[in-house]
């Protein structure tokens, strides 16, 4: 099967994944502004952007030839879960044939799982796909902890740009392995390489932690996101996302009694703000707020898609968990009409306001 | 010799330079309409300030702000390139030292900043329209039929309230139109915009903010007596106009410039006077390194390249 994806964050881990059961992967285009222009063109003009963009990416996708598409659903009151059934018939009416695959929690709906991984399994064995599934949680694993530490060393580097270069090639390496021994070579290898970069030193005062929060989609892809990450890097903060593709394996792939990953203090963290699911990661974006005010992080930033409803309801809590905790909360709503100048001037003034409030003066 | 220190605000409506001494006093001060050319005026108006510049003055630092802050700050060799937040608040703080809320409106955009102990902790700036800035009340004025300095005055002298809807410029324009149809002066309506602004600015930008007293008020339109007063109406508290609002973020980039060069005790980077006659020139291309086909700016100075930007994966801004 000729397998695509949306473009989401590291994508190579999905590509792996799929190459590993022997499907041919047709990797779709980073989202850039022809993406946006195809997806703004084919989508209903009050959807959310992800919806938009990831209609692009799927334009794309088919134009190199892809001829199934693997997507996760949503679920609760969110529009997200609609997306698949939008961009199925939006395909259809365009006259592309595709064929969906959409992957749930499989504590929802067994059956369904079970058969989509049979259909990607093929004739693979099960001892295979299982062995395929290990070695990518390890990738995803040992990939997060290298970006987070490019998230870091970014803050600092003398040379602007070469934190974000080795990251690129540090994922090119993931992109070749094949098995074990070869995911912990390349992870010792992108280790030492980010250990190579030249940083100025930095007094421990002086440093600046900012955590970005919001909607999966804008939260974790740079190329719609102003990349927030290289911008306030540049800045000289540290960042830390409130979503990472581990986190977000382990949470959605343990049942409940079991489940003891961070993601569940953090929605435990958010409850007595947003007590019940209102779809989307409201619940994560105001539990994680809470939870970077109680480590003390220097402020965060608060990505929405344009809209968004649940991320709407989280942004009118903001201002209370913000004064509670006692941390500067900068929200950003994202979508094809984002004028980024305006955007950059809020964001150094908050950089400005942040780096105010640890000098305790304007400037 | 005395000491100064030079501040530039680019913004979309006017180019304002100032010059401020050690103690943060204005010196010169000159206010000039941008006119969508902001390399001439900024050149137009530092001419005018040589001249004015006294024998044994000496420029100790520079600092530009407002929209075309990166280009300018570029041409003049600016030692500090500043966000208009920042400055404003640093230009308000040194001013109304107590300051708790300022509303700024400028030509096309408006902001509010909450203010405690000196410090920013809180801020917005307008999303959605153009409804709430100076150049909704310029194009109204126009429309009407009366200069934009006589505007405020002559809300003030309405009989009458009048209700116009200030959520759209164009919203409100229709509903202009339909009330002088009702028949009520051209002062009511006045008054009518003046308030729907100030509303509209309110429910926009001071949404789940805590509004405290002192409240200052600047920006080109704080000069409109017909908005200081719908203000006032609104919040219902007594709103201060410094006496520079019009220039405050300049002088806020000057105040930022005087703090970083004696902080760092670096030389200025300021090109001279004399540099306005170098040739300077801005331009832009279509990079076709990838599908983004950004737009870089590139800026030349005797043709040599001192500054590119505008590319998403900074190829080019990194390439200097």
């Amino acid at each position: 099967m000729k397998v695509s994806f949306p473009y989401m964050g590291t994508t190579i881990v999905y590509k792996k994944l799929l190459e590993l059961l022997g499907h041919e992967v047709i990797m779709p285009p980073k989202p850039s502004q022809r993406t946006i222009n195809l997806g703004v063109k084919y989508s209903p003009e009050f959807a959310c952007f992800p919806l938009k963009v990831i209609m692009g990416s799927y334009i794309e996708a088919l134009e190199a030839g892809a001829e199934v598409l693997v997507t996760s659903g949503g679920h609760g009151p969110c529009r997200a879960g609609f997306y698949e059934q939008v961009h199925r018939r939006i395909l259809e009416e365009k006259g592309h044939t595709v064929d969906f695959i959409v992957f749930n929690s499989m504590f929802r709906d067994f059956k369904q799982f079970y058969s989509n991984i049979k259909k990607l399994k093929d004739k693979n064995s099960w001892l295979k796909v299982i062995k395929s599934l290990w070695l990518v949680y390890l990738m995803i694993n040992k990939l997060d902890i290298l970006e987070k530490e490019v998230q870091r060393i970014r803050a600092y580097e003398v040379k602007r740009g070469e934190t974000t270069k080795v990251w690129e090639s540090i994922q090119k390496d993931f992109d070749t392995v094949r098995n074990k021994v070869q995911v912990m070579a390349a992870y010792d290898k992108g280790r030492k390489r980010l250990a190579d970069i030249k940083t100025y030193e930095v007094k421990e005062d002086r440093k600046l932690r900012i955590g970005i929060v919001g909607e999966i989609y804008v939260v974790m892809e740079a190329s719609i996101n102003m990349k927030m990450e290289e911008l306030l890097g540049n800045m000289g903060a540290e960042v830390e996302r409130s979503q990472y593709l581990s986190q977000w394996v382990a949470y959605n792939a343990l049942p409940s009694f079991i489940n003891k990953t961070h993601e569940v203090d953090i929605i435990k963290a958010g409850e007595p703000f947003i007590p019940i699911n209102i779809g989307g990661h409201a619940k994560q974006t105001v539990g994680h707020i809470a939870d970077y005010g109680e480590r003390g992080f220097d402020g965060v930033i608060h990505l929405m898609p344009f809209g968004c409803l649940p991320e709407l309801v989280s942004q009118s809590i903001i201002p209370k968990i913000s004064q509670q905790y006692d941390i500067p909360v900068l929200t950003l709503s994202i979508d094809e009409q984002t004028g980024t100048a305006n955007n950059l001037t809020r964001v150094e003034a908050f950089i400005d306001l942040i780096r105010g409030k640890r000098m305790k003066k304007i400037s | 010799m005395k000491e100064f220190f030079l501040g530039i605000d680019v913004g979309s409506v006017s180019t304002n330079i100032v010059l401020i001494d050690k103690e943060g006093e204005v010196f010169y001060s000159a206010y000039t309409r941008t006119n969508g050319q902001p390399l001439e005026s900024v050149k137009k108006g530092i001419k005018e300030l040589h001249k004015a510049f006294p024998k044994d003055g000496r420029i100790r630092g520079v600092g530009s702000t407002g929209s075309g802050r990166q280009l300018i700050g570029t041409m003049v060799g600016a030692d500090v390139i500043k966000n208009e937040i920042t400055a404003h608040a640093t230009a308000t703080a040194h001013v109304v030292p107590d300051v708790k809320t300022i509303f700024e409106i400028g030509g096309q955009d408006s902001k509010i900043i909450i203010i405690e102990n000196q410090m920013v902790v809180d801020f917005a700036m307008n999303t959605v329209c153009a409804a709430g800035t100076g150049s909704f009340l310029d194009h109204q004025s126009e429309r009407l039929g009366i200069p934009i300095e006589e505007f405020g005055d002559l809300a003030l002298t309405a009989e009458r309230d009048v209700r116009i809807a200030g959520r759209c410029t164009v919203f409100a324009e229709s509903d202009m139109i339909a009330k002088q149809q009702f028949g009520f002066s051209k002062a009511e309506i006045i008054k009518g915009l003046c308030e729907a602004l100030v509303r509209n600015y309110i429910n926009n930008l001071g949404r789940g903010k805590k509004l405290e007293a002192p409240f200052v008020f600047q920006g080109g339109v704080a000069a409109n007596k017909g908005i200081k007063s719908a203000f006032e109406k609104e919040i219902n508290h007594e709103v201060i106009i410094p006496k520079h609002h019009n220039i405050m973020g300049a002088i806020g980039a000057a105040i930022l410039a005087r703090e970083y060069v004696e902080e760092s005790n670096c030389p200025t980077k300021f090109r001279g006077f004399e540099a306005t006659d170098l040739s300077f020139e801005p331009s832009a291309f279509e990079c076709g390194g990838c599908s983004n086909k950004c737009e870089v700016i590139k800026v030349e100075m005797e043709k040599q390249v001192v500054a590119m930007w505008g590319d998403r994966c900074g190829k080019w801004a990194n390439s200097l």
